[in-house]
């Protein structure tokens, strides 16, 4: 395997695909990427067994072959390489020698017949999503992770919905919780999705959509699909196929309904400051702050008996009884920080029940925030 | 000045209080098994060379005619905090160092009450009055010398240490009635030819600092009469824990569950009334062969709840290879924080734990109205096989 290839396009696909090599799997060889040289063009490949990526990028070939080499190792190289183009080379039995006249490297890769076979899927009913509205969607979703050790699919996984308001109008859903605090996000999609497009109780494991988020552009439309258990995302030269969790994903329609909840407006960039300085005295053992909402007031203190005390008011419009709840304000700054609106809404009701936050002028992100008990 | 007080033969006395019958007879408390220790015998049974932590076989060996009755924690732990109760209205630093024991410092209330021997008199008249018990005191201007005091003349004593007779005491004090000083240090210290508290202060400070390393800062200050440690009345709970031992050696994974269970309830109620909650647990098994191991675990939040206690015990159990009976079990729950610290609510899941913990605090109010034994889990009150 001989060929030439621009540093700006290997660089840009390596860098990608090194969240999905560099996780643990049970395969060692799955911290490698498939690089294969065919006609005019690369394919490079990767895969953690349940994310899969593979991409297609103009080369010139001289020889064709197939190899599997170090991601990190090969991108580390060419990420630095002082050329604008980069002959790599499969020397002999699994060496790869990258490099010109002045640079070179000589790495050893593994048995390419060991790699894992990316699914492929065929027949698949794409359907097509603005890829800006979904990388933000994604983002909104991936925010709330799951611990190392988690092993319960509705917490590992965004679920993804369809439903149809409608003749010509469907909502796209996904939702995604921790078990103590749930995003969900709406894209209103012209058009109606049957079932065979998108499937009842999706269950997208997190990682693989974080890594989605990576390849998706500004700009464009992207292809969604869902076949044999798989979410596939296909750009032009590119496609993710992830497998799906299984799983019971919980009844969650009741969460978001704001019902007969306290309403209460802020200005979300001086809400969203006055929790950065609340959380300065929270530490692992301590993370409540107390929002007591009173008198057109909202007094938000700490109290770390570790650290030490803090307290800040803020005027609001609300002359209902005094409610005192504890959160965690952490919670609600991951939120803020995805609503894409001046003003939010708070809709809260005691310290047992859930809080809901929602931007006033974007109404397809909800975040729903359980208190915590004091 | 600072008194230690010392209650005398506490656990014997407290069944001699309760049971006239036993009055003046040597009384011996703790377990009836084969291999059960003396947890505290009376005078009576003192004399005839019974001490506490002997073997019971070997306690009725020297005192055949001593009457074993059975350790009853709860009813000591209420005599106890009725001590402390009284302690506490002759000064508010009072240092509860163990069931029986505390210091006071007394330093700010003499105007008010009198002169410290006043004081400790009357000490040791309101706990008789009250309750029916003596104990010993030690009053003296530092701590270490106020506990060695109390110790001096026993029972029903009382020894003062005035400050102009504090350097002679020091002086002539022999050095393994210092506390802190175990058998180890004592043959260094003899070594160095110190017998007497005033001993070291002829040695110089390098060559004691070589053979004991820091324990040879605290002698030194101790020796000049220097004890900088203060009664300190809040003393930071660090872990809680229970622990048996077993009837009879056994490696039934399910005869060990019980005893994790029983363990777990014991130390879920001591967090409850604590207000506090565990973020770690630890195991504790002794084996047949005296070896000890210890298994721990971070618990997944922080509980005070039984039923997640002994969830995470029996997990470090069933993770723990076994390779002779197990003699002792035990856990012990640390790394507390403040139940008052906010503790984050599920939104989804986890209202099985909330359940618990409403089902513990109900069994605690029952415990509490009614005695221990009142109310158990169900495979707690089974017989044992």
């Amino acid at each position: 395997m001989k060929f030439t290839i621009r540093k700006t396009d290997i660089v840009d696909v390596l860098s990608k695909i090194q969240g999905i090599t560099n996780r643990k799997s049970n395969l060692t060889i799955t911290e490698n990427v498939l690089i294969t040289s065919t006609d005019s063009k690369i394919s490079v490949a990767a895969t953690d067994l349940e994310t899969g990526f593979i991409g297609f990028y103009p080369a010139e070939i001289e020889i064709e072959g197939i190899i599997a080499i170090n991601s990190r190792k090969i991108f580390e190289i060419v990420k630095n390489f002082p050329k604008d183009e980069i002959i790599i080379n499969e020397v002999e039995n699994h060496w790869l020698k990258i490099g010109n006249e002045k640079v070179e490297y000589n790495i050893v890769g593994s048995n390419p017949d060991d790699f894992p076979e990316i699914p492929l899927v065929d027949d698949v009913n794409f359907f097509e999503i603005n890829s800006f509205d979904f990388k933000k969607m994604i983002e909104k979703t991936v925010m709330i992770s799951a611990a190392s050790d988690e092993k319960r699919a509705h917490i590992l996984g965004t679920h993804l919905q369809c439903i149809t308001t409608d003749e010509d109008e469907s909502i796209i859903r996904m939702v995604s919780t921790d078990g103590k605090r749930l995003s969900k996000v709406d894209y209103i999609f012209s058009g109606k999705l049957s079932t065979t497009e998108l499937p009842e109780n999706i269950i997208i494991p997190k990682k693989g959509l974080n890594e989605v988020g990576k390849f998706l552009d500004t700009d464009g439309i992207v292809r969604i699909g869902i076949k044999n258990n798989h979410f596939i995302v296909k750009k032009e030269n590119e496609t993710i196929i992830i497998s799906l969790l299984e799983g019971e994903f919980p009844k969650y329609d009741g969460l978001l309904e704001i019902g007969e909840k306290n309403k209460v407006e802020v200005v979300k960039q001086d809400f969203r400051m006055m929790l950065k300085r609340m959380s300065i005295l929270t530490s692992d053992d301590y993370k409540g702050v107390y929002f007591k909402f009173a008198n057109n007031n909202l007094t938000i203190s700490t109290a770390n008996p570790e650290i030490g005390e803090s307290k800040e008011d803020m005027p609001i419009d609300y002359s209902h009884g005094e409610e005192e709840i504890a959160f965690n304000p952490y919670f609600f700054i991951d939120s803020l920080n995805f609503i894409d609106s001046d003003t939010v809404f708070l809709f809260f009701k005691n310290k047992e029940n859930p809080c809901l936050v929602l931007g006033k002028d974007d109404k397809t992100f909800l975040s729903i925030i359980m208190p915590m008990k004091i | 000045m600072i008194i230690h007080m010392d209650m005398d033969a506490f656990y014997a006395a407290v069944e001699q209080l309760d049971q006239p019958a036993l009055r003046g007879k040597p009384v011996i408390v703790g377990g009836r098994s084969k291999r059960a220790v003396v947890s505290t015998a009376s005078y009576e049974a003192r004399k005839y060379g019974v001490r506490s932590a002997m073997p019971m076989f070997q306690a009725l060996a020297l005192c055949p005619q001593a009457i074993v009755v059975p350790v009853r924690m709860e009813r000591y732990q209420m005599v106890s905090a009725e001590v402390m109760t009284i302690l506490a209205e002759f000064s508010p630093l009072v240092e509860q160092v163990g069931i029986d024991e505390a210091f006071v410092d007394i330093r700010g209330t003499q105007t008010l009450l009198g002169d410290p021997r006043t004081i400790a008199l009357a000490i040791k008249t309101r706990i008789r009055a009250a309750i029916g018990l003596t104990c010993s005191i030690g009053l003296a201007p530092l701590k270490f010398l106020a506990k060695i005091a109390s110790d001096m003349q026993k029972p029903d004593g009382l020894t003062i240490i005035s400050p102009d007779q504090t350097a002679a005491f020091i002086n002539e004090l022999a050095i393994e009635k210092v506390p802190g000083v175990g058998p180890a240090t004592l043959v260094q210290l003899k070594s160095m030819g110190i017998r007497r508290l005033g001993d070291v202060a002829r040695v110089p400070e390098k060559q004691l600092q070589a053979k004991l390393g820091k324990a040879a800062l605290r002698l030194t200050a101790l020796a000049r009469g220097l004890d900088d440690s203060e009664v300190m009345p809040f003393r930071p709970v660090k872990s809680m824990g229970a622990e048996n031992t077993l009837g009879e050696n056994t490696s039934d994974l399910n005869l060990l569950k019980k005893h994790l269970l029983m363990h777990a309830e014991r130390v879920g109620r001591e967090l409850r009334s604590g207000r506090a909650k565990a973020r770690s647990l630890q195991l504790k098994i002794k084996f047949a062969d005296f070896k000890q191991i210890t298994r721990s675990t971070m618990l997944e939040k922080p509980t005070q709840s039984s039923e997640s206690l002994y969830a995470a015990a029996v997990q470090l159990l069933l993770q723990t290879r076994l390779p002779k009976p197990v003699r002792l079990i035990g856990i012990s729950a640390s790394n507390l924080v403040s139940s008052a610290t906010p503790v984050q609510q599920d939104l989804i899941q986890g209202e099985a734990e909330q359940k618990w913990e409403k089902l513990d605090h109900t069994l605690d109010s029952i415990a509490e109205r009614f005695g221990n034994h009142m109310i158990a889990k169900a495979t707690l009150t089974e017989k044992e096989k």
